[in-house]
Order: C-alpha cells, then sequence, then structure tokens
C-alpha cells in the first residue's frame, strides 16, 4: 500500500527525464545515419562524423569556444571570489543587500538585453568586435553566476574563524590564504564549472558580440541550421554532449576528492602546510 | 605591588547609540586564574574581545604591562583565545590546528612538531595528531582549541565560555583540569562565564559585571560572602534577601524581630537588606527558632532538600536541608549572627571596601584590646 505514491513518482520521474533526453538522444541517434536526412535510418555510418573532423573551420571554432570558456571563467572565478568576498564583509547591511541585488539583476536579466547592451557599449568605446569582445562580455555574465556560488558557501562559515585565525596571529593575507579561501573552495570550484557551461551554450550575448570571422560554436551552429539541415550538425552535438558529460563526471570526482582529502589524505599534507 | 599584566582604564564600549561598557577600570595581575561572571549581555565577552584585540574601545586605555595597546591589532597582541564554538578550522586535521600559529611564525618544523606533541600531551590528547576535527567529540574539540591557544605561548589566556557546550560531568573535569594547567603553566588565564558555580570554583578572583559594568570584584569567598548590593547576592548562589533596618552597630531588625549580627559602620536606623545564605539556615523544633516558619514546599536535589517556608510576616525563606520537612508543619529558623550578611542601598564597590575594611580593623582593635 506504501508503495503505490512512491511508484508513481517513480513513473513521473522516469516520464520527465525522457522527455529532457529524447530530443538529444535522437539528435545523436541520427548523426550515425548513413542518409542526409532525419527521415528515415538508412544504416549505420560514421561518415558525418569523418565529415565533422574534416571541415577544419568548424574544427577551429571548436577551439575558440573552448578557450574562450576556460578563459573566461577562470577570470570570472577570480573576480567572483573577490566580489563574493567583498560583499560578504560589507558591514553595512543596505550597502549589502544592495550589492547582493546589483548582482542578482545581471543573474536575471534577458540575455538579448545584455548582449545588445554590451555591443552598444563595445562599438561606443570603439573596441573591435572578435575574440576580445567575446570573451569579456562572457567574464561579465560569469562573474554573477560565481558570486552565487561563492556567497552562501563564505556565510556559512563560523566568523570566529577568522577572529581565531588573526588571535594566532595571521595577517589579513594569510587569515585569506590559510582559513577563508579553503573553507570556500567547494564553492568556488562549483563556480568555475557552473562559468564554463554558462559561457560554452551562450548564445544570444555571444551573437551580439561577435565580429567577422569569429565564432562559437553556438552561433556557429544556428546560422548552419538556418541554411538547412546537416548531420554534421548532429555529429558535432553528440560530441558536445560527450563532452559535457565528461565536465560533469570531471566536477564530481574533483569535488569528492576534495571532501575525501580533508577527512583522509590530510596526514601526509600535515608536513606540507608545517614547511610553507 | 607588582605592575598589573593588563590594565583598562575607564574603558567604554559602544554602537552608535547603545552603550555596552561603561567606564570600566580593572586590574590584571600575572599569573593569575580571573574570571568574568555575569549574566548575558552584562558586558563580560565585551571586556574579553578588547583584551584580544577584536573589539575597539570607544574611549578609555588599555594597557598591557604599562603599555598601552589600543591600536595593536589582535594578530600583535600576546594573548591567546579559547572561543566558545572552538572556532577550530574544519580544513586542518588536529596538527594543523595546534601548529597553526607556530606556522604563521615560520618556526622550523622540529620544534613545531616537538610543541605540537607536548600540547596535545598537555591536554591529554597525545597522539591524536592526525585526526580530523569532525572525528573528534565536542569535549576533544574543547581541548584542541585549548592546545592551539597555548602553542603560541601566550602570556594571557582568554577562555569565552569555553565549556558551555559540555554536558556537566565533562564539565566539572575540564574545569579541575583547566584550573591545574593553569597552576603548572603559570600563566594568566582570563575566563568569562554565566555560571555563578563554574566561577566560584576555579578563579582566584572574580570580576562580577552586570548592565555593561563591574559591579563587585574578589577572592570567589568574598564574594559569596559579602556580596555588595541585591544583584550580585542574587547572581551568585542563592539567598534569601529580605528587607530591613539597621537599629546600631550589630543589631539589625528584619522580620519583625531584633538580631545580633556582625555588621557596621552604618546610619542608626538606615534601610538595608538582609541576606542570608540557604545553607546557613537550619530547620529546629518552633521554640528553638530565632524566627517561626510554616513550610510551603522542598524538592529533592539529590545531596539536599530544597525547603521552601514563609514567616509570619510573609517574607519567603529557602532552606537547604539533609532531612526532610513536612508541609503545612510549623518549624523554628535557627541562624548565627555571622551567618546575616547587610547590604547598603545603591553602596558603591568602593564606600562597600572602605566601611569593611574600617569595621574589620575596629575589631581587630577590639580584640587587641582584650589580649593585653
Amino acid at each position: 500500500m506504501d508503495n503505490k505514491p512512491k511508484k508513481w513518482s517513480y513513473i513521473y520521474l522516469v516520464f520527465v527525464f525522457i522527455l529532457m533526453y529524447a530530443p538529444i538522444f535522437y539528435l545523436i541517434f541520427y548523426s550515425f545515419n548513413k542518409g542526409d536526412y532525419m527521415n528515415g535510418f538508412d544504416g549505420f555510418s560514421l561518415r558525418h562524423y569523418q565529415d565533422m573532423f574534416a571541415d577544419t573551420r568548424l574544427m577551429e571554432i571548436l577551439v575558440n569556444t573552448f578557450i574562450v570558456a576556460l578563459l573566461s571563467s577562470v577570470l570570472a572565478t577570480l573576480i567572483g571570489t573577490f566580489g563574493a568576498l567583498g560583499i560578504y564583509n560589507t558591514k553595512h547591511r543596505t550597502t549589502k543587500n544592495l550589492l547582493l541585488s546589483l548582482n542578482n539583476v545581471l543573474m536575471v536579466s534577458p540575455d538579448v538585453i545584455v548582449g545588445a547592451s554590451f555591443l552598444i557599449f563595445f562599438t561606443m568605446i570603439g573596441m573591435s568586435l572578435g575574440f576580445g569582445s567575446v570573451v569579456l562580455s562572457h567574464i561579465a555574465f560569469s562573474i554573477p553566476i560565481v558570486v552565487l556560488m561563492v556567497l552562501p558557501r563564505l556565510n556559512e562559515m563560523n566568523p570566529a574563524l577568522i577572529d581565531a585565525a588573526r588571535d594566532l596571529g595571521a595577517s589579513n593575507y594569510q587569515v585569506l590564504s590559510r582559513v577563508v579561501l579553503p573553507y570556500a573552495w567547494p564553492g568556488i570550484l562549483a563556480g568555475f564549472f557552473m562559468a564554463i557551461t554558462y559561457s560554452l551554450d551562450d548564445f544570444a550575448v555571444t551573437f551580439f558580440v561577435t565580429g567577422n570571422g569569429f565564432s562559437t560554436l553556438s552561433v556557429e551552429i544556428y546560422s548552419r541550421a538556418r541554411q538547412g539541415i546537416d548531420l554534421s550538425i548532429n555529429a558535432l552535438s553528440a560530441l558536445m554532449f560527450l563532452l559535457s558529460l565528461l565536465l560533469v563526471i570531471v566536477y564530481y570526482f574533483i569535488s569528492n576528492y576534495s571532501v575525501k582529502s580533508s577527512k583522509k589524505k590530510r596526514g601526509g599534507a600535515a608536513g606540507m602546510v608545517v614547511h610553507q | 605591588m607588582a605592575q598589573p599584566i593588563i590594565e583598562f582604564k575607564h574603558v567604554a564600549k559602544q554602537y552608535d547609540d547603545t552603550v555596552v561598557l561603561k567606564s570600566v577600570d580593572l586590574e590584571i595581575e600575572a599569573g593569575k586564574f580571573y574570571t568574568l561572571l555575569g549574566p548575558s549581555g552584562s558586558g563580560k565577552t565585551t571586556i574579553l574581545r578588547l583584551i584580544a584585540g577584536f573589539l575597539e574601545a570607544s574611549s578609555g586605555d588599555i594597557l598591557f604591562e604599562g603599555e598601552r595597546i589600543n591600536d595593536v591589532p589582535a594578530e600583535k597582541r600576546r594573548v591567546n583565545t579559547v572561543f566558545q564554538n572552538y572556532a577550530l578550522f574544519p580544513n586542518m586535521n588536529v596538527f594543523e590546528n595546534v601548529a597553526f600559529g607556530m606556522s604563521i611564525k615560520g618556526k622550523p618544523k622540529n620544534e613545531i612538531k616537538a610543541k605540537v606533541a607536548e600540547m596535545l600531551e598537555l591536554v591529554k590528547l597525545g597522539g591524536y595528531e592526525d585526526r580530523e576535527i569532525s572525528e573528534l567529540s565536542g569535549g576533544q574539540q574543547q581541548r584542541v582549541a585549548i592546545a592551539r591557544a597555548l602553542a603560541n605561548d601566550p602570556e594571557v589566556l582568554l577562555l569565552d565560555e569555553p565549556l558551555s557546550a559540555l554536558d556537566y560531568k565533562l564539565r566539572k573535569d575540564m574545569q579541575y583540569e583547566l584550573r591545574e594547567i593553569q597552576k603548572r603553566l603559570g600563566i594568566t588565564f582570563i575566563f568569562v562565564t554565566h555560571d555563578q558555580e563554574e566561577a566560584l570554583a576555579m578563579s582566584d578572583w572574580i570580576f562580577v559585571t552586570n548592565e555593561g559594568e563591574i559591579v563587585q570584584n574578589g577572592t570567589p569567598v568574598d564574594i559569596y560572602d559579602e556580596p555588595i548590593n541585591h544583584f550580585v547576592a542574587d547572581f551568585i548562589g542563592e539567598s534569601n534577601i529580605v528587607p530591613g533596618v539597621m537599629r546600631e552597630d550589630y543589631l539589625v531588625s528584619f522580620a519583625g524581630k531584633e538580631f545580633e549580627n556582625v555588621d557596621g559602620g552604618m546610619r542608626p536606623n538606615e534601610q538595608v537588606e538582609v541576606v542570608l545564605r540557604p545553607e546557613d539556615l537550619d530547620l529546629v523544633a518552633e521554640e528553638d527558632g530565632k524566627l517561626v516558619v510554616t513550610i510551603d514546599d522542598q524538592s529533592f536535589r539529590g545531596d539536599y532538600y530544597e525547603i521552601t517556608a514563609h514567616d509570619d510576616d510573609q517574607n519567603e525563606w529557602q532552606v537547604q536541608a539533609t532531612n526532610p520537612a513536612v508541609i503545612g508543619e510549623r518549624r523554628g529558623l535557627y541562624f548565627d549572627p555571622e551567618d546575616i550578611h547587610i547590604m547598603r542601598l545603591n553602596e558603591s564597590e568602593e564606600d562597600f571596601d572602605a566601611r569593611l575594611e574600617q569595621y574589620d580593623d575596629s575589631e581587630e582593635d577590639e580584640e587587641g584590646a582584650d589580649e593585653q
């Protein structure tokens, strides 16, 4: 009797997941099609993958996309972490709420508006559109995400830890490097990975600020899809799906490792800290 | 007298309009166990944080070995703190926690190792170096926190209600151990607590705080036996406090009768408060008592019965007795003249001390005269 509601919730969950993953798997399935269209499976073939890898322009864009993602998320993590520290250290409550709200507004404002405003901004200051403008805009929309990931972790921290570190003789820098940053590390890591995924799949903002000759995957796929469906796009989607899966797995292992290392491996690390 | 290690001169602290500390003066001598005792919000933790350097005084001077340290940051002060919730670094193990202060100072590795081992031995956690903080019980975390603070060789150790999170039995054990550690190391301890029993058991000297002021300071025995006012009498131990009138020196009237006592130095017929401790009162046969009371209630406390009763003037009396009483029975209440303690209304601590000294002297003179 008790099982019944549980069973229904199970069925519901499976249904929702099927609904969400079906289009992706449909796309991946047809990437292995021998034929050129998605309206009939003519047999298994890897020729679309061959096409894709032979397309140097596409490969170049793929590399560009990852460079933009990594560069922008590293910088955004750096800036966002210090931003979170700034908000955390703001004593005045109204100022603190104001800063936090300004941060959240950036999070919720539509990408189109953000993209358009960046376009206006970059043209106004006379900056040429391309790699630089894309990286800058990606950094800008990733910072609020990082702040939002790091700040709760800082708020969770017992403020007496900072007093304790100072009490034991730590300077401001040492308090930060030895106590606060190690404590906030899981949040920083989560922010970094979130920033990567946001940068990888951003279309709207990038669409506005890419100039001639520079493009990222999402923009490129969009422009190609408009000209008619090419199954090498399907192959690319399959590849991207695998990569994002890999990203999730890497994140899982890193976050698990940092929990474990503070449980077991620290015995060995003790000497290291003293050594510094 | 030796120079005090810590001295407060008219130190006050306020946030905007809220005054948390009103002009406090105190002197701390090296090598003793001090306690700041008071209810929550009385300013005791503020005093501690001012000494540690986590707060800045709004006015007044804080001196350390005679030098003003108001502007010295916390990390440069030769005091260390044991925090209420331990504040151990969760991303480090026991060794790294205890070694933190020394590694900041860049001490050589083998020296740190030896010192950590010594400190952990001192708090009876020898061999726990590699344990994680999350694996330790509350009592063990407490010990690590003490070891971490002591590993820095502080001149003064500040303890901010460190035992409040421990269970009763463990708290008792830690009281003895802390006292022992303090005696062994010979450094000054300043202990903050709201637990009067803890304060009486551990301290050489107690500062009682209330509403941002130090209302009385003295040895545990002085404070228990000679509370300065209603607040102290009520806060430290159990008390029966009844209004009375001081007829003349050594004669007080309360509950409708006159009693011989040992206090003096007051105006004739001055309104006073009379304190009698429940453990000083004995229940005797009705005709042998100095007062007659009716038993209202009693509760068993293990080592004694706590009995409440009222006299014919409807004053309430608490009595601690080893034998049970019968509810509703009329009994006599007996006490000795020296059990009666008189408190003047609104007497300052200075006047109080001066008066005590004055009539203590006169008593000694009389004794001297008797001997001759």
